[in-house]
């Protein structure tokens, strides 16, 4: 008897959230590299994930962005024109680029 | 992994790294080791390496691995979707189990701590992508430390129960596991996961507790799916539906994220990919120091007392060796007893006594049951993703 009642009490009280309201995920500003073409990195690249996300994907070649871009819009079906591809591959090449 | 396929493998592995030296350098190195907390600190979170906030990636720095169990407040954080529920409601949340069983079943989290029986695995949970800044040139993805990477121990029910429950029908074959998380837009692929039956053994678990205590929020509270051994990238996170089928689904997280070349070696050059490839699944042997780290300044003469993890897919870990003479002398650290199980961090401790100023690099490396060895950090080799790296750790003290 006593063992039901102690196991009952167990579960009852482990229903119960460690945090009981929603919890609030931090918003963090990344350092962004000013220059031509960030406007379209704004408009087109932040609704989905961070910039953290992007830039900490280590200094890559041209086809590395341009590759990402693509996948973007392919696979996860960003809705980004050819031309703000163009201008995202270009901003990213020269500002988090390795010269390739 | 037979012990005759292991040395086939490194066989193999020897050939293609000097192969890549003559095309370009592919080549692996220690990963980027020290960066420092964030300011900020995450909710039910320590402040971590954060590399990002949405989704939200987190990293442990190299102290964490000092203990055993990681605390759940250093636990490190990977989310794929930026969109994760905030706030659950204990009463509501269900976790739906469809397709080719008998019985649909729509499971409380009441009905799973009290109506199946209770089991806890003491088990690693490491990304498939912990410590890729390690290979250059950069692979893509997420230039993680060696801290994506923890050890717990999880309680709650064998997914194999839950499935017996529902009852599986003769030709079902595949289970999909999806969690909460939602892309931005509607038309992004959801992050899925596919097992085969045939992966799924009685230490799958999902579970609702983490070391003692309800799961993190961001770390999928309130349950996840647990597959000791294997990378985490099928743990899923707030799993709330599981779907059995027959037939495989074309899913892309299955089929161009976390694979690796489909080789002996599993390895290739930045110029010619491997064409075809594999999934990551099962963990390697490797190790890592918690103590000291690049930062600590020790006195000489005075004993230091190494203290680090070693883990594989649950093979066993039957040693860790210290060096501190580059690789030239190897002699065995002292492993702890075990007792949390073969797919659980075992940890090792040794002490040492610098007997000359300057710096001295500690390197560590574990050997499992089946003969299994780290590699040194330059004989890893290359792949484009990033993954599986294990080479052997190295720390460098100031001895003044
Ligand atoms: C429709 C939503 C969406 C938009 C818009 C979007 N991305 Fe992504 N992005 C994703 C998803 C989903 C992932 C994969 C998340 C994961 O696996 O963790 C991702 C991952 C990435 C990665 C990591 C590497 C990889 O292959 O997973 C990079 C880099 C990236 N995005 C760059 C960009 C850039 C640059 C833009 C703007 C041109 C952009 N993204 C816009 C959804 C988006």
């Amino acid at each position: 008897m006593k063992k039901i009642l102690l196991l009952s009490i167990l579960a009852v009280s482990a229903l119960f959230a460690q945090v009981k309201e929603p919890i609030e995920v931090p918003y963090i500003s990344y350092e962004i590299k000013m220059g031509e073409g960030f406007g379209a990195v704004q408009a087109n690249c932040l609704t989905c994930h961070s910039f953290g996300y992007i830039t900490n994907q280590g200094k890559q070649s041209r086809a590395f962005w341009k590759g990402k871009v693509v996948k973007m819009v392919d696979h996860f079906k960003a809705p980004i024109t050819d031309e703000d591809s163009e201008i995202v591959t270009n901003y990213l090449s020269e500002h988090y680029g390795n010269g390739k | 992994m037979e012990r005759r396929d292991f040395f086939k493998k490194s066989l193999a592995a020897a050939g293609a790294v000097s192969l890549a030296g003559s095309l370009e350098a592919a080549t692996t190195g220690q990963p980027i080791d020290g960066r420092k907390v964030s300011k900020i600190s995450f909710p039910e979170k320590r402040a971590l390496i954060t590399y990002s906030d949405r989704p939200p990636l987190l990293e442990s720095p190299r102290s964490t691995f000092s203990s055993v169990l990681t605390p759940n407040d250093e636990f490190f954080v990977r989310w794929h979707m930026p969109e994760i529920p905030t706030y659950i409601d204990t009463e509501a949340f269900r976790i739906n189990v469809s397709g080719l069983v008998n019985k649909d079943l729509s499971v409380s989290l009441k009905d799973l701590k009290a109506d199946y029986e209770q089991v806890t695995v003491t088990a690693v949970l490491q990304c498939g992508g912990n410590s890729r800044s390690a290979f250059t040139p950069t692979a893509g993805g997420i230039q993680w430390g060696s801290g994506a990477m923890g050890n717990a121990t999880w309680k709650g029910v064998r997914l194999r129960d839950i499935l017996e429950r529902a009852g599986l029908k003769k030709d079902a074959e595949w289970i999909g596991f999806n969690g909460m998380d939602n892309a931005a837009y509607y038309e992004t692929p959801s992050f899925i996961r596919e097992l085969h039956l045939d992966e799924l053994d009685d230490h799958v678990i999902v579970a609702y507790e983490m070391n003692g205590e309800d799961l993190p929020y961001l770390n999928g509270y309130p349950v996840r799916l647990v597959i000791p051994g294997t990378y985490s990238d099928s743990w899923v996170k707030m799993l709330s539906k599981i779907v059995v089928t027959n037939e495989y689904q074309k899913l892309f997280f299955m089929d161009v994220a976390y694979r690796i070349p489909d080789n002996e070696c599993e390895c290739e050059t930045p110029e010619k990919k491997f064409p075809k490839t594999k999934p990551i699944t099962k963990m390697n042997v490797k190790s890592f120091i918690g103590y000291p780290t690049n930062e600590t300044v020790v006195h000489n003469n005075s004993h230091i007392v190494v203290r680090g993890v070693a883990f594989d897919d649950g093979t066993g870990i039957t040693g860790v060796k210290i060096s501190t003479d580059a690789g030239k002398t190897w002699q065995d650290a002292i492993l702890d007893n075990g007792e949390l199980g073969r797919y659980s961090y075992r940890g090792f401790r040794h002490t040492f006594k610098p007997n000359q100023q300057g710096k001295v690099t500690i390197m560590s490396k574990a050997i499992n049951r089946a003969g299994e060895e780290q590699p040194f950090a330059a004989d890893v080799p290359w792949n484009h993703g990033g993954y599986k790296f294990n080479g052997i750790d190295a720390v460098t003290v100031d001895v003044i």
